[in-house]
C-alpha cells in the first residue's frame, strides 16, 4: 500500500536528489554506474574537486544527474575539454563521461590521444554495444551476430569489421607507471564501485585512468529483465573483464 | 529539501526475521525490474520480490518483498539505477 514516509531515499550527496526520477529509461545502466560513481565520489571526499563532463548520446542525460559541477560537451570531446579543465587548475578531479559512442568511434582521436600523454584524469565509458539515443543502431562495440537497427541480419564482421575493445587499446598505450586502465560491469555493483575507488584515487593522485563498463540497454535490445542479464554474461565473455593496468602502490 | 517533507512509497516492515525495515519511493521507481533477477534465491528455489499491485512513476509496476523470506541483504537497493529501494536495519 502506498502511504507517505518520512524516511527520505539513500541518495549519496554527491547525486542530486533535487530531479528525482532520472531522465534515462527504465532499466539504464547509466544510472547504476553513475550512482556507484557518487557512492565512490562521496567515499574519497572529492565533491569540492571533481568536474564532471558528459558527453552526447545517451550519456548527456546525466547533465544534472551529478552534485558536482559539470560541463556538458561536443560529441566526442569531453576528453579535451575536461583535461583541459585539469591543466587549467591542477588538483581538480576530472571525470569524462562518455558512451561507446563517444569514446570509440567520433571521440577515439582524444581517447588515443590523452591515454598516450598520460593526462590527469578519469575516463569513463559505458560499452552498451549499441547507439542508444538514436534508436539503437550498430556501434564500434556490437558484438558479432548482434541485431540492431542497422544490422537486421545480426552485424556481419567481414564487413563491417571486429568490435572494438577499447581497454585493450587503452591499456597497450598508456604509460604503466601512473595508469590504470580496467573493464568492469553493472552485473557486479560492489566490484564496479571498488574498481572505480582505484580510478579514482589513481586520479586523485595525478594519474591517468580508463574505466570501461559494460553496461544494459533493455529497450534497444529488446529484451526484458532476464534476457538483459543474459546478454550481458554474453558480453562479458566476448569483452574481458579484470583489471589491464594497475600502477604499483594502487591496491 | 526541508525536513518535513514526505516521500509516497511502500513500506514493508520486518524484514530479516523483524531486524530490518523495508522501503520502495514509487516517485523513482521505474518498473525495470532488475532488482527482480538479482534477489537472491533461497534453499526452496523462492525468491522474496515479486511484483506489486502498486504502481511506479511510469505506472508500470513496482515490486514488494515477502516480508517471512526476505533477508534484508540490499542486493535489490545496490541494483537498483533510480535509488528506489531502500533497506534500513532497526
Amino acid at each position: 500500500m502506498v502511504e507517505l514516509l518520512s524516511l527520505p531515499p539513500e541518495i549519496p550527496s554527491a547525486q542530486n536528489m533535487k530531479v528525482g526520477a532520472s531522465k534515462f529509461c527504465p532499466g539504464c545502466g547509466h544510472g547504476i554506474i553513475l550512482k556507484s560513481l557518487a557512492y565512490v565520489i562521496d567515499e574519497l571526499g572529492l565533491q569540492e574537486r571533481a568536474v564532471f563532463g558528459c558527453d552526447i548520446g545517451c550519456s548527456l542525460l546525466s547533465w544534472n544527474y551529478m552534485n558536482v559541477d559539470t560541463v556538458q560537451t561536443h560529441h566526442g570531446r569531453t576528453t579535451p575539454v575536461i583535461y583541459g579543465v585539469t591543466r587549467a587548475n591542477p588538483g581538480t578531479v576530472g571525470i569524462a563521461y562518455m558512451g561507446d559512442g563517444g569514446g570509440l568511434a567520433i571521440g577515439a582521436q582524444h581517447l588515443v590521444n590523452a591515454s598516450v600523454r598520460g593526462e590527469n584524469m578519469l575516463i569513463l565509458l559505458c560499452n552498451n554495444t549499441n547507439y542508444g539515443m538514436t534508436g539503437g543502431q550498430m556501434s564500434p562495440t556490437t558484438m558479432p551476430g548482434q541485431i540492431t537497427e542497422t544490422t537486421p541480419y545480426g552485424r556481419d564482421c567481414e564487413t563491417t569489421g571486429k568490435p572494438a575493445k577499447g581497454a585493450e587499446m587503452v591499456a597497450s598505450i598508456v604509460d604503466p607507471g601512473k595508469s590504470f586502465v580496467a573493464r568492469s560491469t553493472v552485473s557486479n555493483v560492489r566490484k564496479l564501485r571498488a574498481t572505480l575507488k582505484k580510478a579514482l584515487t589513481n586520479v586523485a593522485n595525478g594519474g591517468f585512468s580508463f574505466v570501461e563498463v559494460l553496461s544494459i540497454c533493455p529497450l534497444n535490445w529488446r529484451t526484458n529483465n532476464k534476457d538483459t542479464f543474459g546478454r550481458l554474461a554474453k558480453m562479458e565473455e566476448f569483452f574481458e573483464v579484470k583489471d589491464f593496468v594497475v600502477p604499483e602502490g594502487l591496491n | 529539501m526541508s525536513e518535513k517533507q514526505q516521500y509516497k512509497g511502500i513500506k514493508v516492515e520486518g524484514v530479516q526475521k523483524g531486524k530490518a525495515d523495508w522501503y520502495l519511493y514509487t516517485d523513482l521507481c521505474k518498473g525495470c525490474g532488475l532488482c527482480l533477477e538479482k534477489c537472491p534465491m533461497n534453499a526452496k528455489g523462492e525468491k522474496c520480490l515479486s511484483w506489486s499491485n502498486e504502481v511506479g512513476i511510469y505506472a508500470t509496476p513496482a515490486v514488494q518483498p515477502d516480508p517471512n523470506i526476505c533477508i534484508g541483504c540490499g542486493a535489490c537497493a545496490l541494483t537498483c539505477p533510480d535509488s528506489a529501494i531502500r533497506v534500513e536495519k532497526k
